[in-house]
């Protein structure tokens, strides 16, 4: 569905290495790292929002429906919820619906700075909903979200994509326990400058906390 | 003290101008010279030109120059500014232009379309247009210096059209600048279309206030530049206040829902 052939991003010194990997329908991949080692610049990339790398080394994106899930809201604050969904290109009933399924039923006419923090952030789960999306990008959806709204959050993002068979993910986390609930691939991404060091399928429970412990330790021995 | 927040009180506002005009009166009526009417003179001088029909007349003739210097002050300048805090190249490309009309006298201005286009009307607005183009293009170009651009990327992503970037994104986050330049802009052209007028126009308040000089027909100054300054008024009152409540009432949302 979508391959990627980032040749590398720099900003001043490089930070993305080379970046080859496919996405195919279905993907629900966690993007795993350190902090700070360019894991949204690949989001970001995925994305086509990084004008510095040739739309050529996406392959595939232009005939997807891209949801992207920043960090903070970027909902406008001057327009209600309905009115941030419709500029999405959903029509006012769809807006509605779409706000039902996010829990968030009679607040469309709701500005989003009058939100919690987690209630403004599943409004932007919303609005990636209401583009239809062939390819979800959530970027540390549940940072900053006390655990029992994060758990209320990742349990809604696993409805979704149970609901959307054919619709892939990417999410970045730090957290390697939100890739056991949501994840089937698992990306870690790490190095100076930094490459996927793994890109594989998520096998048994359990098997990522391992994981991530050797990779770790490979990047501590490492360095 | 009871005062630093909320609103003050309401005579607070009738207080400094009304001793003003007291002040005025007093000596007016001490000196007893032409040259300083008392404010009941410049009031009858006023009702005399209205009833005349005289005073609408240059009150419109002057209104409607600054409508058109304004609106197309603030449509170019809004384009440049956009264009120059959006770019770096545009920018450094104009950049000096501007400083350069920025320190051009209204005056000279004025002088050089009439005397290369001659005292026509369009010479007249032209010269305004070009004496206020350059700050309302500073002002906004401020503004689109500090668009947001995680707003940008969430547009990007979300395919909006040019026009939704523009209303939607743009001109909320530009809105307190344009403002700032409709205020800054009402209060300067009006000054510059007298001057206009006053140079080379057969109508207008500022024709009259070049009348009223030749006399030395103070009352008749005052008169003429009250009035316009109570229209102006009007329009800050009918018009740019209520817009500002308007448009800013996002940014005070009555409950917050945390």
């Amino acid at each position: 569905m979508l391959e990627l052939q980032i040749a590398g991003r720099s900003f001043g010194q490089p930070v993305l290495g080379e970046v080859l990997a496919t996405i195919e329908r279905g993907d629900h991949i966690c993007l795993l790292g350190p902090s700070g080692i360019g894991k949204t610049t690949l989001l970001n990339a995925i994305a086509g929002l990084d004008k510095t790398i040739p739309a050529e080394a996406i392959i595939g994106r232009e005939k997807l429906r891209v949801g992207y899930l920043f960090q903070e809201h970027r909902l406008l604050p001057w327009r209600t919820l309905n009115a941030n969904l419709r500029l999405a290109g959903a029509s006012s009933e769809e807006a509605e619906a779409h706000l039902v399924s996010v829990g968030l039923e009679g607040y469309g006419h709701y500005l989003p700075d009058q939100l919690s923090l987690g209630m403004a952030r599943r409004a932007a789960l919303a609005r990636c909903l209401a583009v239809k999306p062939d390819l979800l990008l959530l970027d540390e959806p549940f940072a900053s979200l006390d655990p029992v709204m994060a758990d209320g959050l990742k349990t809604l993002i696993a409805g979704i994509l149970d609901a959307n068979p054919g619709m892939a993910m990417i999410c970045v986390t730090h957290d390697g326990g939100d890739a056991e609930i949501l994840a089937n691939r698992l990306w870690y991404l790490d190095g100076k400058p930094a490459r996927l060091q793994w890109d594989d399928k998520v096998g048994e429970p359990g098997l990522i906390g391992g994981l991530l412990g050797k990779l770790r330790r490979l990047d501590l021995a490492g360095s | 003290m009871s005062n630093l927040s909320g609103r003050p009180p309401v005579w607070s506002y009738w207080v400094v101008l009304p001793l003003f005009v007291l002040i005025w009166a007093l000596a007016a009526w001490l000196l007893e010279s032409p040259l300083l009417p008392t404010p009941l003179s410049v009031l009858d001088t006023l009702v005399a030109e209205a009833v005349s029909g005289e005073l609408w007349r240059h009150l419109g003739a002057t209104l409607s120059r600054v409508i058109v210097a304004f609106v197309l002050a603030m449509l170019l300048g809004t384009a440049i500014g956009i264009a120059m805090g959006r770019s770096k190249t545009t920018n450094a490309l104009f950049d000096p232009m501007l400083v350069l009309l920025l320190n051009l006298p209204a005056l000279v201005t004025i002088i050089l379309m009439y005397v290369w286009f001659g005292l026509v009307e369009v010479a007249a607005v032209m010269a305004v247009v070009i004496n206020k183009v350059p700050n309302v293009a500073v002002t906004v170009r401020e503004g689109a210096r500090s668009l947001d651009h995680r707003l940008e990327d969430m547009a990007t992503v979300y395919d909006f059209t040019r026009w939704q970037r523009f209303r939607e994104v743009w001109v909320p986050q530009l809105f307190p600048y344009l403002m700032a330049a409709t205020r800054g802009g009402l209060a300067l052209i009006w000054k510059i279309v007298l001057v206009v007028e006053l140079l080379g126009r057969s109508n207008g308040i500022g024709f009259q206030l070049h009348m009223a000089f030749q006399v030395f027909d103070v009352a008749a100054i005052l008169a003429y530049s009250l009035a316009f300054i109570a229209v102006v008024q009007l329009i800050e009152l009918a018009i740019l206040q209520p817009l500002e409540r308007r448009s800013s009432r996002w940014r005070q949302p009555e409950a917050a829902h945390a």
